[in-house]
């Protein structure tokens, strides 16, 4: 207690004096009433929690709790992934038949021979993953239009350049070209190339190969769809619309008609000529499109970068992590909504509470200072 | 165990000083401060129990780090007198009276041995000076202590307290005049 405590009191010293000598003194009864409250009792019990150090603790239990929430988390998902990563080891044993060009859906081995495309089939894909697998066939005794689309992995950067021109010189070494080339690559992390080639569909299967033999193939899609049927049909049309056209200029010229007749056989003539016309390119444009297989080659360096094949390596521990880092992450999302929601109530409750306070003290003062 | 022995035998962080140890050090300090406070010494009696009454079921959350005893005790008090200040205001009205006029002019309110001068200039207070009176001068709390427990600054306290003083020193002069 400084001596500036007692600044106010100067001057008014025998008034203070007077004041401390005669105190009242609380009566022998209210002692008594009082200390019936606290019977003689003196057992001591350490309490040393402040409420800084309760508050620290109920944030510790409830950070432990939503750590102890992701793990099980991340422990039940990383247990029920288990049979998806059956499913990518069964896809990735050898070629999988898939229904239609997509390569989203996989099927168990024994769907797989059921769904087996036969050689004539219009439409077929075929998707595969990892090596030491058998090449697929592309038919070459028919018209087909081949599709293929290939992931490679390539171990570092330097790697991905190299593979990104090594594969532009496989194409145009085959007869082809590369329609598109996409090099994209980060300094720190992963690269990406994207190339669309097309080749001498005689050749795909070739370029495909040693496409493949890039780096580590992670994922291959080849779809095949005939275009011999198409072809024949279309061929068979323009030989009956040259036959027609054969025989209504054999009508014309007989002379034997009538002027509404002629006039309605020349009409069918040119029809049948146009007609022709437009088959005739329709067939030439079938016919390149079996000339040539369009390739989609994707190449990637990097870690995060590898999918398909490459994602099944990672062990329980790894997947029990990532779940419940992404659980975590989501706990820290619904708890940061919760506060942007509740923020404004929370202000309009504090600013509220300290009105009121205002206002009681206000009462207060003006009650001692009147009463 | 039930909740009222272990409130009693545990002294939030003190760890030293029973219930019954604080009563008795802290009674009177408490009594004189209600005496000055509500001018009234049944009242400060009843308040004064109440104050200990509600000291002794709050006591394991009382933290000696925060606040002394006399300092935490006079802060119940001073609650507990507001609420009986609303009573008796409610109860004026109704009644159309005036507390303080029912105590008879050469009855000692604050003090036995107090000069009559003394005591008709106390009665001239108001009981928020009164309060700042007996918190600094007669229990001797310091200026921080004493404005915690009055719910004001350090400085208002103080200004409180000189013209408290002025205004007591005046009033003894007037009914020495």
């Amino acid at each position: 207690m400084s001596a500036t405590d007692w600044t106010e009191l100067d001057g008014h010293e025998a008034l203070v004096s007077e004041l401390r000598a005669n105190p009242p003194v609380a009566p022998e009864r209210l002692r008594q009433r009082v200390l019936e409250l606290a019977p003689g009792s003196r057992r001591r019990v350490a309490l040393p929690r402040s409420r800084r150090s309760r508050a620290l603790a109920v944030v510790l239990v409830a950070a432990a709790l939503a750590v102890g929430a992701a793990l099980v988390h991340g422990f039940v998902s990383s247990g029920s992934r288990h049979g998806a990563a059956t499913n990518a080891t069964v896809h990735s044993l050898g070629p999988v038949v898939v229904h239609g060009a997509g390569a989203g859906s996989t099927t168990t081995p024994k769907a797989a021979q059921r769904l087996a495309a036969p050689p004539a089939r219009p439409k077929a894909a075929y998707s595969t993953a990892n090596t030491g697998h058998e090449a697929v066939v592309i038919p070459k005794d028919r018209l087909v239009h081949a599709h293929a689309s290939l992931q490679v992995h390539v171990p570092s950067h330097s790697a991905l350049t190299k593979a990104t021109n090594d594969a532009t010189q496989i194409v145009s070494s085959l007869g082809g070209y590369a329609q598109s080339v996409q090099y994209q690559s980060e300094t720190k992390g992963g690269g990406s190339s994207f190339l669309a080639l097309e080749v001498p569909v005689g050749k795909a299967q070739t370029a495909i190969g040693r496409l493949a033999q890039l780096g580590t193939l992670v994922s291959q899609q080849v779809s095949t769809q005939d275009l011999q049927q198409q072809l024949t049909r279309q061929t068979n049309q323009i030989g009956t619309l040259r036959r027609a056209i054969a025989v209504y200029e054999q009508a014309l010229q007989s002379g034997s008609l009538s002027p509404s007749q002629r006039i309605e056989i020349q009409i069918k003539l040119a029809n049948a000529r146009h007609s022709v016309t437009q088959l005739r390119k329709a067939r030439s444009d079938t016919v390149a499109s079996g000339a040539t297989a369009d390739i989609s080659l994707t190449l990637t360096t990097g870690k995060s970068s590898i999918v398909g094949g490459g994602t099944h390596t990672s062990g329980r521990f790894d997947r029990l992590l990532g779940g419940a880092a992404g659980f975590l992450a989501l706990e820290g999302i619904v708890v940061l909504y919760a506060l942007v929601v509740l923020s404004p109530l929370l202000v309009l409750g504090g600013l509220a509470w300290v009105v009121l306070r205002e206002r009681r003290r206000r009462d207060e003062r003006r009650l001692l200072a009147s009463a | 165990m039930s909740a009222a022995p272990s409130a009693l035998e545990a002294p939030r962080g003190t760890r030293t000083a029973p219930f019954a140890d604080v009563v008795a050090e802290h009674l009177d300090a408490v009594y004189r401060y209600l005496v000055y406070l509500t001018g009234d010494r049944t009242a400060a009696e009843d308040l004064t129990a109440e104050t200990f009454e509600k000291a002794f079921r709050s006591w394991r959350r009382f933290d000696p780090r925060r606040a002394a005893a006399r300092t935490w005790l006079c802060r119940i008090a001073h609650s507990a007198a507001v609420d009986w200040f609303r009573a008796e205001a409610r109860r004026q009205r109704r009644e159309q009276t005036y507390a303080l006029e029912t105590a008879e002019i050469g009855e000692s309110v604050f003090a036995e041995g107090l000069s009559p001068t003394l005591e008709r200039a106390l009665r001239t207070l108001t009981p928020a000076e009164r309060e700042v009176v007996a918190l600094r001068v007669l229990l001797e709390l310091d200026g921080p202590s004493a404005a915690r427990v009055l719910g004001i600054s350090s400085t208002a306290c103080s200004t409180r307290l000189s013209r408290a003083l002025k205004r007591l020193e005046e009033a003894m002069a007037d009914v020495r005049d």
